[in-house]
């Protein structure tokens, strides 16, 4: 298990690098050049990492379903296309590198103040993953439920008063 | 607030007699209603309904974050969204918020649309809260960061602010004897808010259905969202205008109260409604004693006259 | 009572020296002159005071109950009717009934309408004790009862309506404890005191106008904090103070009515001739006055309707219990009234009196309780809210019996006055 983990990351670090390479090429990405798995664990508080099998999502969903315009492909959505119709392709791909991890952080919301910026309701990563996999999911029938996708931590249980930490007492609320 | 100070000092140095109390509601009155401007960079959440997908995170979190006693059932069981006749209210068929929990998410499923949709209810910190304006003992504060907080150590217990309450948000502790006190989110003010940092139900969310930044902030990004999906969303913020401006506001798919709104909650601060009232307050103190004793003179003169008449006949 | 009066030719005391010229001490005036054993005799052969005392055995347990483990235990408050009984019943009806006070107080004091002054006593009583157990409703219903002093002096909120009703009720209170004090002085032999009270009279009854304009105004302006959530046919913002306070007038006066009818018939060894010869024609004088506000009333509650354009309103089922409400609690007393005003019949007037009293309360629990959340649910009292209502409210009938039965409020005093 850690020899594959080791395996992923090793991979992951390969296509970033790789995509790198390509982009200073200025040739489009192949789907062929992304990592084969992506571990998210933003969430490590109160829950597993994540294996993400990128190869896997590319056969069905469009790379712009999440790459937006980075790739150097027109996107799809009418309002993106306005202004990325003939974006070429962005140095950086990775989720995280646009979608800030502080999305509410008192620097991002800072930027806010800058009165150029356009994209002012840019959803922070954990926001965009969600919005984005679930949104897709609940389209194509994949799973949506929390832990379809994430096992809970100990921290998690806690917090969520499930498993070892369920409530046990019953019925003493109230009063009337 | 050292504004505050120097005003009760005022008041109780000035003696406790009626005329004191109206000049003081009269300037108080006007500040706290009248010219005040709200915080301009005072915080606020946006919660976007389309995006909630019942996760109950929020709740989880805050009730960890505030220290809020155990739950019924764990926040992993979403079988609560189908408890009809929950405890909190006696003839209310939805959950509500109670004094073991400040913010809840329920769900309805709305005729044409093929999934649920989930609200979160809490607090929505008016700009102008009728609690506070309500409160004859200053209980409750807005902060400049934009919560309304609540000081135990004053609170009397009337429960006037969950009668002014256009939202029926805060809760009382009835089962407690000695200590009671009202129960509302406080926006994490102590622990969160204060730093800048969001709220933890906020932190929480997966799904980014709540958004944090300043409330100014959020009113556009709501309009941009409405602009640039029309077929999403109902063209109205809940909360721009209700109550007169909440920090909390939210953008649903649906008409609002389809989604459990209350879409009766007046555009102005409840504080509006009872002006006309406080506006009479000084002209009767001032006027009433003037003009009943005047009264009392003339007939007192009609006695006076009249005894004087029968004296006259008399002779 | 009458069975000692009969046999006892000092009984009832209304002088401070006994026929054989020796002065009655004060134990002995508070036993009304008979011994121990005979006041314990007639204090058990009264029926009333069996249920008293069953009342109070079911309500007392109850009382420490609330005490002891908090209003949730016997209350049906909740988070969407933080008030009930207790606030709607004690607090809402028994002070408009409780009017009387400043309303006797300006007629004889101001206007100088002598010839109401053997009821005026009588009225500022009623004043006082409604008063008086209204905020000892209140001390039920607050969660912190300790804490009442707090809006007075450790924490103030001056721009909120229950602080003016705060203060306006405890300096009212203490006024009309000084306007009654002069009675207390009278039977306690200490003319000083009541000299002293009667050179304030002027300004006491003064500020009673203005304190009760307000306040009574105040509490119906408390039901403006809730826009959205009671009935708008019950609720007016800009009326809602003046309904409040009008109906209050002719609330006191017709509990006025009521009471002197209840010690004309349960109290007559107490009353003088004086009191009991006038009382039909002060009670007619009475409903004379309450007519006039029973008539603007009405008059305003339609304004306040047409000023919020809520016509449509009135044909709803909400609308006709509204129009039931007025024609049952205040057009049918107004007719009777009018009635017997013309043919000088006092029954007819007691009878109106009675149920204008009733409406009176019927109004504001309409107004804090049923028509309250009026797009929710209906809450029903708990039972034991009930009984510490009912305890309450006994605490009060007796009170008030042990004062007239004492006081020279229904007769005059012989001795030194």
């Amino acid at each position: 298990m850690s020899q594959g983990k080791n395996v992923q990351r090793t991979l992951c670090i390969i296509a970033v690098g790789s995509a790198l390479f390509w982009s200073g090429l200025g040739y489009a990405m192949d789907a062929s050049d992304a990592p084969e798995v992506i571990t998210m664990d933003s969430l490590e508080n109160h829950y597993d990492p994540v294996e993400f099998n990128h190869l896997e999502h590319t056969e069905m969903a469009a790379c712009t379903d999440c790459h937006h315009h980075t790739l150097g492909i027109p996107p799809t959505n009418e309002s993106c296309v306005k202004c990325h119709e003939n974006s070429p392709e962005a140095d950086v791909l990775s989720c995280g590198d646009c979608h800030l991890t502080d999305r509410f952080g008192i620097e991002a919301l800072a930027t806010l103040d800058d009165p150029q910026l356009y994209h002012r309701g840019t959803p922070g990563l954990k926001g965009a993953y969600h919005l984005n996999c679930v949104g897709c999911h609940q389209e194509v029938g994949g799973p949506i439920g929390c832990e379809d996708c994430h096992t809970m931590k100990d921290a998690g249980k806690k917090m969520f008063k499930a498993g070892k930490y369920a409530p046990v007492s019953k019925g003493e609320k109230g009063g009337h | 607030m050292k504004n505050k100070i120097i005003n009760r000092r005022n008041f109780i140095k000035g003696g406790l007699g009626g005329a004191v109390v109206a000049s003081q509601l009269k300037g108080k009155e006007s500040q706290a209603a009248g010219a005040f401007d709200h915080y301009p960079d005072s915080m606020g959440v946006l919660v976007d309904v389309t995006r909630c997908v019942g996760c109950r995170s929020c709740e989880a979190a805050c009730n960890q974050e505030q220290g809020l006693p155990e739950p019924e059932k764990p926040f992993n069981d979403y079988s609560v969204f189908d408890e009809v006749h929950p405890h909190g209210g006696h003839g209310r068929e939805e959950r509500r918020t109670t004094e073991y929990n400040y913010t809840i998410v329920n769900k309805y499923n709305v005729p044409g649309v093929d999934h649920p949709l989930f609200r979160k209810i809490q607090c929505n910190h008016c700009l102008e809260p009728a609690c506070l304006t309500s409160c004859f003992v200053n209980a409750y504060s807005k902060t400049p960061e934009g919560a309304v907080v609540y000081d135990p150590t004053v609170c009397v217990g009337c429960r006037t602010c969950m009668i002014a309450c256009p939202f029926y948000v805060p809760t009382f502790k009835y089962g407690s004897a000695f200590k009671p006190r009202i129960m509302k989110c406080v926006f994490c003010h102590e622990t969160r808010l204060k730093e800048g940092r969001p709220p933890a139900c906020v932190e929480i969310c997966p799904q980014e259905a709540l958004t944090f930044g300043k409330r100014t902030d959020l009113l556009e990004m709501a309009k941009s969202r409405i602009r640039s999906n029309p077929d999403k969303y109902v063209d109205h913020i809940y909360g721009e205008k209700e109550a007169g401006g909440t920090a909390w506001l939210y953008l649903s798919p649906v008409e609002f109260d389809k989604v459990g709104f209350d879409v009766h909650v007046p555009h102005e601060p409840v504080i509006n409604f009872v002006r006309d009232f406080l506006s009479i307050v000084p002209m009767v103190l001032l006027i009433w004693p003037a003009l009943f004793t005047g009264f009392h003179l003339l007939s007192n003169r009609k006695d006076a006259k009249s005894q004087h008449d029968e004296d006259n006949q008399e002779v | 009572m009458k069975l000692f009066t009969n046999n006892k030719q000092e009984v009832p005391i209304v002088d401070h020296c006994k026929p054989d010229g020796s002065k009655w001490s004060i134990t002995e005036k508070l036993l009304l002159g008979l011994s121990f054993q005979d006041y314990k005799k007639q204090f058990f052969r009264n029926p009333f005071n069996w249920a008293f005392i069953i009342i109070f055995l079911i309500g007392t347990p109850i009382l420490i109950e609330r005490y002891l483990f908090g209003l949730g235990t016997v209350t049906h408050s909740s988070s969407d009717y933080p008030w009930g009984l207790f606030l709607g019943f004690g607090l809402f009806g028994m002070v408009p009934l409780s009017a009387s006070g400043f309303m006797l107080g300006t007629t004889v004091e101001l206007f100088g309408r002598k010839d109401f002054h053997p009821i005026e006593r009588l009225a500022l009583l009623n004043g006082l004790l409604g008063y008086f157990f209204a905020v000892l409703f209140l001390m039920v219903d607050l969660g912190m009862p300790w804490r009442l002093p707090y809006p007075m002096f450790v924490s103030l909120g001056p721009a909120a309506v229950l602080f003016l009703v705060a203060w306006h009720v405890a300096t009212y209170l203490s006024v009309q404890v000084a306007e009654v004090l002069p009675s207390f002085f009278e039977w306690l032999g200490w003319l000083k005191g009541k000299r002293a009270i009667r050179s304030m009279v002027l300004g006491l009854t003064v500020s009673g106008i203005i304190l009760s304009t307000l306040h009574q105004g105040a509490l119906g302006a408390l039901f403006t904090y809730a826009p959205g959530k009671l009935h708008p046919l019950w609720l007016s913002a800009n009326f809602q103070w003046i309904h409040f306070f009008c109906s209050s007038i002719f609330g006191g006066l017709c509990m006025v009515i009521v009471v002197s009818t209840l010690i004309k018939k349960f109290m007559a060894w107490r009353c003088d001739d004086h009191f009991l010869e006038t009382l039909d024609n002060l009670s007619l004088g009475l409903a004379k006055g309450a007519t006039l506000a029973m008539i603007t009333y009405i008059v305003i509650k339609f304004v306040a309707i047409a000023h919020d354009k809520e016509w449509a309103y009135l044909l709803t089922g909400w609308g006709q219990y509204y129009l039931l409400e007025i024609t049952v609690a205040v057009v049918l007393p107004l007719i009777l009234c009018v009635w017997a005003i013309r043919n000088d019949n006092a029954t007819v007037v007691r009878f109106a009196a009675l149920i204008v009293v009733l409406g009176i309360i019927w109004n504001r629990l309409n107004t804090a309780l049923i028509c309250y959340n009026w797009h929710l649910y209906q809450e029903i009292p708990h039972w034991k809210e009930v009984a510490i209502t009912v305890l309450v409210y006994s605490s009060y009938i007796i009170t008030y019996r042990f004062i007239l039965y004492r006081l020279p409020i229904v007769y005059e005093w012989k001795g030194e006055k």
